[in-house]
């Protein structure tokens, strides 16, 4: 009865160390309530034989009827493997070589948040990084992590400080949705400081441990939690890490459950670039800086076009001031907002409106001493079969080049 | 003994407290003596009454006077005592009726052949005066315009000793009537905007802030015109209001400014130089503190040109009186309060050359990059948070100096749309008890107020990071005068997209982890 085998699973979570190969051994051998019973036997009689091993030990002492009691305090549930909520994504650790130590699928979840975790995980990337993380790196994984919310990707990471705390914070701030794993019992969620943030996740997405109410995170913990981080989403993101770092674990991870990792680069003198630029030297990681990059990455090959120019429908949309300046900026170079504003005939208010909202779409940008000049997206015909044609463009227009689109060229770095 | 005594004024910053000038003349050798914790110049006092005394045909009274000044406790400066001390003096040996000094201000200074000379601060002294219930104010008759400019106390001049003892006797008096220094023409001291040539963008900054009331910080390689745009700001401003225009002539008063014009209703205008001391900005000195330079500029226009060669200890002063609109200057002796309400304007180069970044120009600067940066980041977080629009001004470009374009629109075209965009505020902020868009803080912003449409390209804009959480407030509040200007009644996309093209540059000023 699929009842029984929650119950023992239960029991054996309560029990046994997340990531014991021994487990991942013994399940491969019998089923769960089989196990559950043979060391609730010897718990029984552990008295009299004063039996060491650390699972009879604790089975003589769990109070499953607390645990259960804290399940429904907190509004929990307990998934395991065959539920419709169970993660496809985790049966990837089964094969998976152990990694310091620690092996094997989980033996069951605890889940909080309203959405179910399978449909969640289904399209996910997760983002790790250092907690000790620069304004720069807190940075980059919001904003990574708020364009994947905004295409619909959930973000999943460990609900620590630094980058973890930053991509959660960003998936949330577009109304995304994302995934905090945590290494102790959901009843208590660690660190304290981010008690606010976790909550707003459990509310958006979902707290997941393998960890029973009342556990407290240990070292082994995190870097047990850090499997589960890995094999959920398809693939992760590495934002700032120094050279030791339990970020690393993540990615370690990553690479044995075969989903791709990828890295972001940042300044090399920074510690905190130690291992991201280590594992682009190495292969072992992709270089990414865009959204766009990342989901070109995770999807089915060819779902996502990168940098795929829309200016041929963001034409269409503009208004006739909007036009008039697009027309009057050049392509090199750089004019001041004055002689935009002389050329397009407009006065100095409609103007600046339209070259923000050109610069916005990305047709137009401000130079770092404050010319204008065309966007990085360009005005040319687009080779991709799901665009519209070209509309037709303005007699006096741009002659168009029959050439591929150009690519997202990145903004101008800011001094 | 003979007593007699009369009334006169003390400021305290801009506060006017009662003295009560006290004459007693008694037996005794030949002395006088003045207490009640007066400065030197109050000291001297006595040296100049009694050659003026003797100089208008009376007397010093031959034996011993003591002269106290009460409260005696409160520090006394300025020359503005001799009057009232010669005329309780006269009062006490009998020259003059005791009854006549009776609701009676006296304020001036003697010269020693008994000429009355002017002082400072008599149309704070005269309203304070007024407000304590006092009929009559005697003031020096080059200042008796400025006096008069206050309602309900009459107002007598007097242009020497022997008029004073005339008006205090009743006695006619000619008096040789010199035409007080005519009025200064203020119009014709003012600026045009149709003197700048090009520049609409700056034109443009220049009128947003001058319709909300936005402090505006300039960039810009050297020559560009800087100082001649900031110069046109007061031009396109509103007149002040009554109350203000008395609250700004009574601080020009006390900095020793004729007000024979008749009240200050133009909004003033300030430029201390970059080497200013930080009493000479803020208001300062020994004893009780004289209002500076942002009390000069209160109601009106205070421009730092070459901002970043101010000291930072000067520019940071400016901190609390851009928050509070009003400046306390605490001294051993007392603490003056000023008010300082002004509108800041900052003109500064890129760097120290003055040409970094400069289109077309791009050779000319050698600066180290170091310098460029510790250049820049002069203005300290809390200043520049404060200043809602900041302007980047490019050399004239080569179109504008070759075409012959229309003749740019005048001060007077400008201030009207001014005039209407404020009495919008005013109409819309009333109420909040705010009249002007940049002081209108945030929660009213975001709580109160309609939301733009387009505010999402805001929030897209933070997200981005070309815009700092702390800028979506000022771009909201600008767009709210560009607004205002245009005549919507709520901002649109462009009146938001305006106003963030005005912030553009502001992602510079993030530093780097």
């Amino acid at each position: 009865m699929p009842d029984e085998e929650r119950e023992a699973r239960r029991a054996l979570a309560c029990v046994v160390e997340a990531g014991e190969p021994r487990l991942a051994s013994a399940l491969g051998k019998a089923e769960p309530q089989v196990i559950w019973e043979r060391v609730a036997a010897m718990a029984g009689r552990r008295l009299e034989d004063g039996s060491h091993d650390p699972w009879v030990r604790r089975a003589s002492a769990i109070d499953l009827d607390a645990v259960r009691a804290g399940e429904v305090a907190h509004g929990l549930r307990f998934i395991i493997p065959g539920d419709d909520e169970w993660p496809a994504g985790l049966s990837a650790l089964e094969g998976c070589p152990a990694v310091q130590g620690i092996a094997g699928a989980p033996i069951g979840l605890w889940v909080r948040g309203p959405r179910p975790l399978a449909a969640l995980s289904e399209v996910s990337v997760s983002i790790v990084g250092s907690r000790a993380a620069t304004s720069y790196g807190e940075r980059v994984a919001s904003s990574l992590a708020g364009g994947l919310a905004e295409a619909g990707v959930c973000v999943i990471s460990g609900g620590a400080y630094g980058i973890d705390a930053a991509a959660h914070r960003g998936a949330l701030g577009e109304k995304g949705t994302t995934v905090a794993m945590l290494a102790c019992g959901l009843d208590d969620p660690y660190p304290k400081l981010n008690v606010g943030l976790l909550e707003s996740v459990a509310r958006a997405g979902a707290l997941v441990s393998e960890y029973p109410p009342g556990a407290h995170p240990t070292r082994p913990r995190f870097l047990a939690r850090n499997r589960l981080i890995a094999a959920l989403s398809q693939g992760t993101v590495l934002v700032e890490a120094a050279a030791r770092s339990g970020a690393r674990n993540t990615v370690s991870w990553a690479t044995g459950c075969g989903r791709p990792v990828m890295a972001v680069p940042g300044p090399i003198g920074n510690a905190t670039s130690y291992t991201p630029h280590r594992l682009i030297r190495e292969g072992e990681a992709v270089l990414v800086s865009s959204v766009d990059e990342v989901r070109e990455l995770i999807a089915p090959l060819g779902t996502v076009a990168l940098g795929r120019p829309r200016a041929g429908r963001l034409l269409d949309t503009l208004t006739d001031d909007q036009r008039s300046v697009y027309e009057a900026l050049p392509a090199r170079g750089g004019r001041t907002v004055d002689d935009l504003a002389m050329r397009a005939g407009l006065r100095m208010p409609l103007c600046l409106a339209a070259l923000s909202i050109l610069g916005d779409a990305g047709l137009a940008t401000c130079r770092s001493d404050g010319r204008w000049r065309l966007g990085s997206v360009s005005d040319q015909p687009v080779l991709i079969p799901d665009v519209a044609t070209p509309p037709a463009l303005q007699p006096g227009s741009r002659p168009t080049e029959p050439t591929m689109a150009r690519s997202v060229a990145q903004k101008e770095p800011q001094r | 003994m003979r007593l007699a005594r009369a009334w006169s004024i003390a400021l305290v910053g801009m506060e006017a407290t009662l003295v009560e000038v006290e004459v007693s003349i008694g037996g005794g050798l030949p002395n006088t003596m003045i207490v009640g914790l007066g400065d030197t110049a109050v000291k001297e006092a006595s040296q100049r009454c009694r050659s003026a005394v003797a100089a208008a045909g009376f007397a010093w009274p031959p034996s011993s006077v003591t002269v106290n000044l009460t409260p005696a406790d409160m520090p006394k400066s300025g020359s503005h005592y001799d009057l009232p001390l010669v005329a309780a003096t006269m009062a006490a040996s009998g020259v003059v009726p005791r009854r006549a000094l009776e609701a009676t201000l006296f304020l001036g200074e003697l010269g020693l052949d008994g000429r009355v000379r002017s002082v400072r601060g008599v149309l704070p002294a005269v309203l304070g005066a007024s407000r304590s219930g006092f009929e009559r104010a005697v003031v020096p008759l080059g200042q008796i315009r400025e006096a008069q400019l206050v309602e309900g106390i009459g107002v007598v001049g007097v242009e020497s000793l022997g008029h004073l003892v005339a008006v205090l006797k009743g006695e006619p008096y000619d008096v040789d009537v010199v035409d007080p220094a005519a009025g200064s023409d203020e119009v014709a001291g003012s600026k045009d905007l149709a003197d700048v040539v090009g520049q609409p963008e700056a034109r443009w900054a220049l009128e947003v802030a001058a319709a909300g009331g936005h402090h505006l910080s300039m960039v810009g390689p050297p020559g560009v015109g800087k100082t001649l745009l900031a110069e046109r700001l007061p031009g396109i401003l509103p007149d002040l209001a009554v109350d203000e225009a008395l609250e700004v002539s009574a601080i020009h008063s006390m900095l020793g400014a004729s007000l024979e014009g008749g009240l200050i209703r133009r909004p003033p205008y300030a430029d201390p130089h970059h080497s200013a001391s930080l009493p000479a900005l803020v208001g300062g000195g020994p004893h009780l503190a004289r209002p500076g330079a942002v009390s000069r500029a209160h109601r009106g226009v205070l421009f730092l040109d070459e901002a970043s060669e101010f000291s930072p200890a000067a520019l940071e002063a400016l901190r609390t009186p851009l928050e509070k609109g009003v400046i306390v200057l605490a001294r051993s002796q007392g603490a003056a309060a000023y008010p300082a309400r002004f509108q800041l304007v900052l003109a500064s180069n890129p760097c120290p050359c003055g040409w970094y970044n400069v289109a077309g120009f791009a050779s000319r600067c050698r600066c180290q990059p170091y310098a460029i940066k510790r250049y820049s980041s002069r203005l300290s977080g809390p200043i520049i948070d404060r200043i809602d629009i900041q302007l980047r001004l490019q050399p004239l470009s080569k179109s504008h100096l070759r075409g012959n374009h229309p003749t740019e629109e005048t001060s007077a075209v400008v201030a009207q749309r001014v005039l209407e965009a404020r009495s919008r505020q005013r109409h819309r902020l009333d109420r909040h008890g705010f009249s002007r868009n940049a002081e209108v803080p945030g929660s009213l912003l975001h709580r109160d107020l309609p939301n733009p449409t387009g505010v999402e390209d805001v929030d897209a804009a933070v997200r981005r990071g070309v815009l700092s959480s702390r800028g979506v407030d000022k771009v909201l509040r600008l767009a709210w005068t560009i607004a205002d200007l245009m005549g919507h009644g709520v901002p649109d996309r462009g009146d938001v997209h305006t106003a963030l093209a005005m912030r553009q540059g502001e992602t510079e000023e993030v530093n780097c982890a």
